[in-house]
């Protein structure tokens, strides 16, 4: 028997450099969302045949600043965005109606390592312009009056939890798309996972000090009652690095942490498994990201973890022991990493957004 | 860094600090200074040195160079903007970064220089070329702006040092051909006193004992007739001095009080220091604010330096206003250099001296205005640009110093700016 993934292969290459692609998430089994740094958020129909690169097919404006997190709730029916214009927008996931337009997939700067000295805008190729249904946004959520980069849900999609960078950390009704309360962290509250009971929200919270003070780093990961927005257990002392992404696995056995900071702390890319109930660490994933890692995503087979990170490699890790399942992708050291990922509900396809400007299709698994 | 030395090592700028507080002593006078000292303390006698001697500077350095494009030189709509937005100002037409709101309220005292066209853009040698208007490739040891600025303002009678530094260095120059009498005097990042200058003994024991000192040293001296021994005994007698000075550092209790203005941070502490000594009388200080060399993860690195930024450096101009000091007060914002308009793969941006930007205010500018501007994406300077010379001889004339003042070192002339060097006069009042 095979190991597990050892046949993941990359199905498509979506090209789409307007920016850097920071969020993806999957809409049932055969539709990936992604946003950009623009505030662009484009739906392809991944089902095309392998080597047949399917064109976006919807385009969702609405946002004018960085898509920083999507995610779809378990009916599929609704796509949200979370977004540094300081609003959370809900779109419909399934509808294919809207007014007719169009997008050009090559109107963007590719980055570069190290920006010389003296530099220009660089010549742009022939547009590459397809046409596309432009959609509105069916709900704001305006509450936040920061960046919002923390958006998380129950597996029932009954309850919705963002955080700002202004440190206020919101719990929806998320059917409803309306405030039930709301805490104030003392830094950016910027990863958010809620676990499965809804009675918890993990939250990692800092300010991107470059050299941090070792008296105050600003930072502070901890366990929050939903009810009451108190803090239940403080893990701060305990976790040292900027954690970027926290996860529960929907069994709600595992509470999984990485950590990206700015590439520049030791050790880069951790990702660790924590109890959810006590935040005690549970094991480190060996061996980690040789660069922050960006990004976590549970496999619906409840066991395996995948992360990404800024060494431009997907990890796939075993949950029972923490060992390395193997990487995707070729490893880099300065490249543009990857940024979002997302893993279909079926556990086929997996979406690696990057900084160049493309989301890579992994076929997992054949049915 | 520095900090996480053992607690028995020096670290680096307490090291300097030593070092320089006795370098920096040479040069003054004799045992005649001791019968003054207690006087020279009483704040009264200080506020009226400081108003008689007139202009001072404070130079607030972003250590690592702050990005132009996401404080005051913005780009919106465009590829190089990024993710922050502009705000409107107190003064029509000028837009800074929305994480700049405090300052967005002081925009009419702000002169800003969009047009800074820079040669060296590493950090030792930009802060050096920043600190001393010249390049590491001349090979004469030029002065720091502060000991510049300490040879023209400070009052010679003054126990206070005339040349602080606190927080990120951006330059190690020193005095050079200056002397050693106008070497800075660090203090830590917050404008704490080094360790080393808390005596550990009463004043009046630190009479007996430098009476004792210069008692041995004259009989010493009869028979050795050499500058050496009277520099050391002026060292030793100055850092006396200054301990007993020492409570103008001290602003904690005041600190309390102003802390929730300033922000609850060691730069916002460092400019309320600053602000402390300026009222005492010191000609130049320089408050650094370390973090800015953002080649990875530039925006939420600037978001969280301009979080500490914005309400120490507008309380600071607030306060200076408030106590009738700023029109004699030039406050300075400056990098060694600016950071691109491209963003890189680590959404960064990395080092850039083509059209960056500093700013002034106070010390008679002309504030609420812009002064040059870069081109649309910020690429290059589009008008009036400013070099490293026009940017010190538009602060050393604000300050009353005349830019082309000539030194010798040995029978060679140095200029204090390069020639050719202009003072904008736009800026100046």
């Amino acid at each position: 028997m095979n190991e597990p993934f050892a046949d993941a292969k990359v199905l498509h290459t979506l090209p789409w450099n307007s920016d850097v692609i920071s969020a993806v998430a999957f809409i049932g089994n055969d539709h990936i969302a992604a946003g950009n740094k623009r505030g662009d958020i484009l739906i392809w129909n991944v089902s095309a045949p392998e080597g047949k690169t399917p064109d976006p097919a919807r385009r969702l404006v609405g946002h004018d600043n960085e898509i920083n997190r999507l995610l779809v709730t378990p009916d599929g029916k609704t796509l949200i965005s979370a977004s540094s214009d300081h609003t959370v927008k809900y779109w419909d996931a399934q509808s294919d109606q809207g007014e007719p337009g169009s997008v050009v997939l090559n109107d963007g700067i590719v980055p570069i390592a190290v920006v010389p000295l003296k530099s220009k805008l660089p010549e742009f190729p022939p547009p590459v312009e397809v046409k596309v249904v432009v959609q509105k946004p069916i709900r704001d959520l305006t509450n936040h009056k920061e960046w919002v980069l923390g958006l998380s849900q129950t597996p029932n999609g009954k309850t919705l939890v963002t955080g700002d960078d202004k440190g206020v950390v919101i719990v929806w009704d998320l059917p409803a798309g309306k405030e039930l309360h709301r805490w104030q962290t003392k830094y950016w509250a910027r990863s958010l996972g809620v676990s499965p009971d809804g009675k918890t929200v993990a939250a990692s919270e800092f300010y991107s000090f470059r050299h941090p003070d070792p008296q105050n780093p600003c930072r502070s990961f901890q366990l929050w009652d939903v009810e009451t927005g108190e803090s239940k257990v403080d893990l701060s002392k305990d976790i040292k690095e900027t954690m970027t992404d926290v996860a529960y696995s929907a069994d709600g056995k595992w509470l999984a942490i990485c950590a990206g900071g700015s590439g520049a702390e030791k050790p880069a890319g951790t990702v660790t498994l924590l109890d959810p109930a006590t935040g005690k660490k549970i094991r480190d994933m060996t061996p980690p990201h040789a660069l922050g890692a960006t990004d976590l995503a549970f496999h619906p087979n409840g066991k395996h973890l995948f992360s990404s990170g800024r060494d431009q490699l997907v990890k796939i890790w075993q949950l029972e022991d923490g060992t390395l399942v193997r990487d995707l992708g070729t490893a880099k050291e300065r490249g543009n990493w990857i940024s979002a990922i997302s893993i279909s509900p079926d556990g086929r396809l997996l979406a690696a957004a990057d900084g160049v400007g493309q989301v890579v299709i992994y076929l997992l698994a054949t049915a | 860094m520095d900090t996480n030395l053992p607690p028995a090592t020096c670290n680096r700028q307490q090291h300097l600090s030593r070092r320089s507080l006795l370098k920096g002593t040479v040069l003054t006078a004799g045992g005649m200074a001791v019968a003054n000292w207690g006087a020279l303390f009483h704040s009264q006698t200080i506020a009226a040195e400081a108003k008689r001697t007139g202009k001072r500077c404070i130079m607030l350095y972003m250590e690592g160079g702050a990005s132009q494009i996401d404080t005051f030189d913005m780009k919106p709509g465009r590829p190089t903007a990024g993710p922050f937005r502009p705000i409107e100002t107190n003064v029509n037409g000028i837009e800074v970064c929305e994480y700049l709101p405090k300052m967005a309220q002081h925009a009419d005292k702000l002169a800003i220089i969009r047009s800074m066209k820079t040669k060296s853009v590493d950090h030792g040698i930009g802060g050096y070329h920043m600190h001393t208007c010249y390049p590491t490739s001349d090979r004469t040891a030029h002065p720091e702006i502060g000991a510049m600025i300490a040879k023209y303002l400070d009052n010679p009678a003054a126990d206070l040092p005339s040349f602080i530094k606190m927080g990120a260095a951006g330059c190690n120059a020193g005095s050079g051909y200056l002397g050693p009498k106008y070497e800075p005097f660090e203090l830590g990042t917050d404008g704490r006193l080094p360790n080393f200058a808390n005596p550990s003994v009463p004043p009046e024991v630190q009479d007996r004992r430098a009476e004792l000192l210069k008692f041995m040293e004259d009989q010493y001296a009869k028979e050795h007739l050499a500058r050496p021994f009277a520099s050391h005994r002026e060292a030793e007698l100055r850092t006396i001095r200054l301990m007993r000075a020492r409570k103008t550092f001290d602003v904690g209790d005041e600190w309390e009080k102003a802390k929730d203005r300033y922000g609850d941070t060691k730069f916002g502490r460092g400019c309320f220091t600053a602000l402390k000594l300026v009222e005492a009388g010191v000609p130049f200080i320089e408050v650094g604010h370390k973090g800015y060399d953002s080649h990875n993860d530039n925006f939420p690195c600037h978001k969280a330096l301009l979080g500490g930024l914005d309400p120490a450096w507008s309380s600071l101009l607030a306060d200076l206003q408030d106590r009738g000091m700023l029109q004699d007060t030039l406050v300075v914002w400056t990098s060694e250099f600016g950071r691109t308009p491209l963003i890189n793969t680590q959404a960064g941006r990395d080092h850039f001296g083509r059209a960056w930007t500093v700013v002034l205010a106070g010390g008679g500018v002309r504030g609420g205005q812009h002064y040059g501007s870069s081109d649309r994406d910020g690429f290059e300077v589009e008008d009036k640009p400013v070099n490293e010379g026009d940017y010190f001889a538009t602060i050393y004339t604000a300050l009353g110093i005349d830019p082309r003042v000539q030194h010798y070192l040995g029978a060679r002339p140095i200029w204090a700016t390069p020639e050719g060097s202009k003072p904008i006069k736009e800026l100046l009042g």
